[in-house]
C-alpha cells in the first residue's frame, strides 16, 4: 500500500513535466539540463539563462561532476535539451559519458556545447563526433591583428569582433545583426566529411589560431576564413547542435560591453552577442525553423476521394499543407520552392507546388504514360529548416482492354481494306463460278 | 539506231507476252484480276501507314495481311486449277475451289478478330 502511494506520488510529481515535454505537435524543447564547471557561471552568464527561463524553459543546473547526473530514467529522457558549459571537465559525474551525450542527440534532442581555451578531451571528442575539430593546441586562441575589438586593457588581440554571419533569417532572426559579436576563445574547423555541420560565425581572413603567450615558431594550423568561431549542426533526425569556441561570448560581461572594431569609427553601445546568442538559441531549441507537413492528399481531377490506384494518363491533383512552428503555435509556411516528384527509380514528373499563402501547397499533373509502382515524394531541405521527406506510394496501371476506343478514326482505311477484300472474295466467287 | 532497236525489242516483247496471255483461259484471267486488286489494296494501305504513322498497328497488320493472304490463296487456287500444270492433274477444280473458300473463311475470321 505504501509502495503504491509512493509510486502514484512520483507519477503525479512528474505529470506536469511529462505534459510539457517535446512532442511532434509541440516541438519546442521544455526541460533543459545545464552542466557547469562552476556554479559561478550561473551568475556570470545570468542574462543568457534568464532569457531562456523567460521563454518558458525549465533549466536544471548541475555541476558537471555531480554524481546525480542522469539523462534518462526508466528508458525515458528526462530532458529535451542539454547545455554543456563545462569546457574543462574531463569526466562527467554519474553515469554520463560521451556515448550517452551522442545517444541523446541521436534520439532527436538538442545540444549547446561551448568549449574554451584548455578545453578537455571529452568536450573536444563530443565536438569531433559532431563534425567540428577544435585546434589541437590546448592553449591556442583565435588571434586577429586587424579585426580585434578595441579595448582599454587587453593588448594581445584575442578579443575579436566578428560580423561574418551566416546569411539565414531562420537561424539569426529577421532583425538585422547590427553590431559585431565579441569572441574570445578557441577556433575550430569543420570536418569536410560532415556536410551537416556549418559555420554560423566565421573569423576574418586575417585571423589565425595560436598561443598568444608564446612566440609563433611554426605557421599556425588554422588560419583565415577556415576558422569557424560558432558552428551549428542539424542532424538528419532534425536534432540541432550549437558548438561555440568561447564560453565568454555567452557571459553578461560581453553581452553588455560596447564594441568598436579596430580601424572602424563605428562604436556600438552594446555588442551583438545578446542578439546573436538569443536568436541562435531560439533556433537550436526549435522555436523557429521547424516544419511539419500534414494533410497530404491526392485525387483525380474532379473527384475528392483518394484512389487506391491510378491509370496511366490520368489527371491528378496533389496537395500538402506545410506549417512552421513559431514557438507557440503552428503558422503557415510560405515559400515558392516546394516541389513534388512523381517518382519510380527516377522522377518522371517534377513540379513546383503553387501555394495559397496559407500553408496549402497544391498542383496538378498528368500521370506519365508508364505503369508501375510510383511514389509522391516531397524532399524539402532548406538551410535552417528541418528537412521534410515525404513519400507516399501509389501504383499506376495500364489501360484495361475495354478502356481503349472501340473504333479509331485513323484505322478506318484498314477496316475498309479488310471489308473490301471480303466483299471482293464474294464477288470473285460468283464471277468465277458463273463464268463458264 | 541502238535506242530505237531497244524500244522495238521491248514492244516486241510486250506484243508476244500479250498474245501469249490472250490464250490464257478466262477463269485464270479472273483470278489474275482478283490478285491484282488485292495487291493494289495492300499497297494503298502501306502508303497510308507511311503517311499517318503506325499507331493502330494491329489494324494495319490485319488490313495488309487480309490483302496479302487473299492474294496468296488466289495464287494457290490458280496453280491448282491450271490445266497445263501436270502436278495437280488428279485434283478436280471443284475440290480446289472448295479448299480456297474454306481457307478464305478461316483467314477472314482471323482478320476480324485482329482488326480492332
Amino acid at each position: 500500500m505504501a509502495n503504491l502511494c509512493i509510486t502514484s506520488l512520483i507519477f503525479l510529481s512528474f505529470l506536469p513535466i511529462i505534459c510539457l515535454s517535446f512532442s511532434p505537435e509541440n516541438p519546442t524543447d521544455r526541460r533543459i539540463l545545464v552542466l557547469l564547471d562552476d556554479f559561478a557561471l550561473k551568475s556570470s552568464h545570468s542574462i543568457f539563462f534568464k532569457a531562456l527561463q523567460n521563454r518558458g524553459f525549465e533549466l536544471d543546473f548541475k555541476l558537471a561532476d555531480d554524481r546525480q547526473i542522469n539523462l534518462q530514467r526508466y528508458g525515458q529522457y528526462m530532458y529535451d535539451g542539454l547545455v554543456l558549459f563545462a569546457p574543462n571537465t574531463e569526466r562527467f559525474g554519474g553515469s554520463l559519458d560521451l556515448a550517452d551525450v551522442l545517444d541523446f542527440v541521436d534520439s532527436g534532442h538538442d545540444l549547446i556545447l561551448s568549449a574554451d581555451v584548455n578545453a578537455s578531451d571529452l568536450i573536444r571528442n563530443i565536438a569531433a563526433e559532431c563534425g567540428v575539430d577544435f585546434d589541437e593546441d590546448p592553449s591556442a586562441m583565435v588571434i586577429d591583428h586587424t579585426n580585434y575589438a578595441v579595448s582599454d586593457t587587453e593588448g594581445d588581440h584575442t578579443l575579436i569582433a566578428s560580423d561574418d554571419f551566416v546569411q539565414s533569417d531562420v537561424m539569426l532572426g529577421s532583425a538585422k545583426m547590427e553590431a559585431p559579436v565579441l569572441f574570445k576563445g578557441i577556433g575550430h574547423s569543420l570536418n569536410s566529411a560532415n556536410n551537416l555541420a556549418m559555420k554560423v560565425l566565421g573569423a576574418s581572413p586575417s585571423a589565425y589560431s595560436a598561443n598568444p603567450k608564446s612566440k609563433l615558431s611554426n605557421p599556425p594550423s588554422l588560419t583565415g576564413s577556415a576558422i569557424s568561431l560558432v558552428s551549428v549542426v542539424q542532424a538528419r533526425n532534425n536534432a540541432r547542435i550549437l558548438i561555440a569556441g568561447s564560453l565568454d561570448m555567452f557571459s553578461n560581461r560581453l553581452f553588455k560591453s560596447g564594441v568598436q572594431k579596430a580601424g572602424s569609427s563605428n562604436k556600438y553601445e552594446k555588442s551583438g552577442n545578446e542578439q546573436f546568442v538569443t536568436e541562435l538559441s531560439k533556433w537550436v531549441f526549435h522555436e523557429r525553423g521547424h516544419l511539419k507537413a500534414v494533410n497530404i492528399r491526392h485525387h483525380k481531377v474532379g473527384e475528392t476521394d483518394e484512389p487506391a490506384i491510378y491509370r496511366i494518363n490520368d489527371d491528378l491533383e496533389y496537395s500538402v499543407e506545410i506549417f512552421e512552428w513559431s514557438g507557440t503555435n503552428w503558422e503557415p509556411y510560405v515559400s515558392n520552392d516546394v516541389q513534388v516528384q512523381f517518382y519510380m527509380m527516377s522522377p518522371y514528373v517534377l513540379k513546383t507546388l503553387s501555394t495559397n499563402q496559407k500553408g496549402l501547397y497544391y498542383t496538378s499533373f498528368k500521370v506519365p504514360d508508364v505503369y508501375g509502382v510510383f511514389q509522391f515524394k516531397v524532399e524539402y531541405h532548406r538551410l535552417g529548416y528541418t528537412s521534410l521527406s515525404l513519400a507516399k506510394q501509389i501504383p499506376v496501371r495500364p489501360f484495361r482492354h475495354n478502356e481503349y476506343e472501340r473504333f479509331i478514326t485513323t484505322a478506318f482505311p484498314y477496316y475498309g481494306a479488310s471489308f473490301s477484300t471480303m466483299a471482293g472474295f464474294f464477288i470473285f466467287s460468283f464471277i468465277y463460278l458463273y463464268s463458264k | 539506231m541502238g535506242k530505237s532497236s531497244t524500244t522495238k525489242d521491248a514492244q516486241a516483247l510486250f506484243q508476244s507476252l500479250r498474245s501469249a496471255y490472250s490464250a490464257t483461259p478466262t477463269n485464270l484471267k479472273i483470278i489474275d484480276l482478283y490478285v491484282m486488286f488485292a495487291v493494289f489494296t495492300a499497297l494503298i494501305q502501306v502508303v497510308y501507314m507511311a503517311v499517318v504513322g503506325s499507331f493502330p498497328f494491329n489494324s494495319f497488320l490485319s488490313g495488309v495481311l487480309s490483302c496479302v493472304g487473299t492474294a496468296v490463296l488466289a495464287i494457290c487456287l490458280r496453280i491448282q486449277v491450271n490445266k497445263e500444270n501436270k502436278e495437280f492433274k488428279d485434283l478436280p477444280p471443284e475440290r480446289a475451289f472448295a479448299d480456297f473458300v474454306l481457307c478464305n473463311l478461316v483467314l477472314h475470321l482471323v482478320i476480324m478478330n485482329f482488326l480492332g
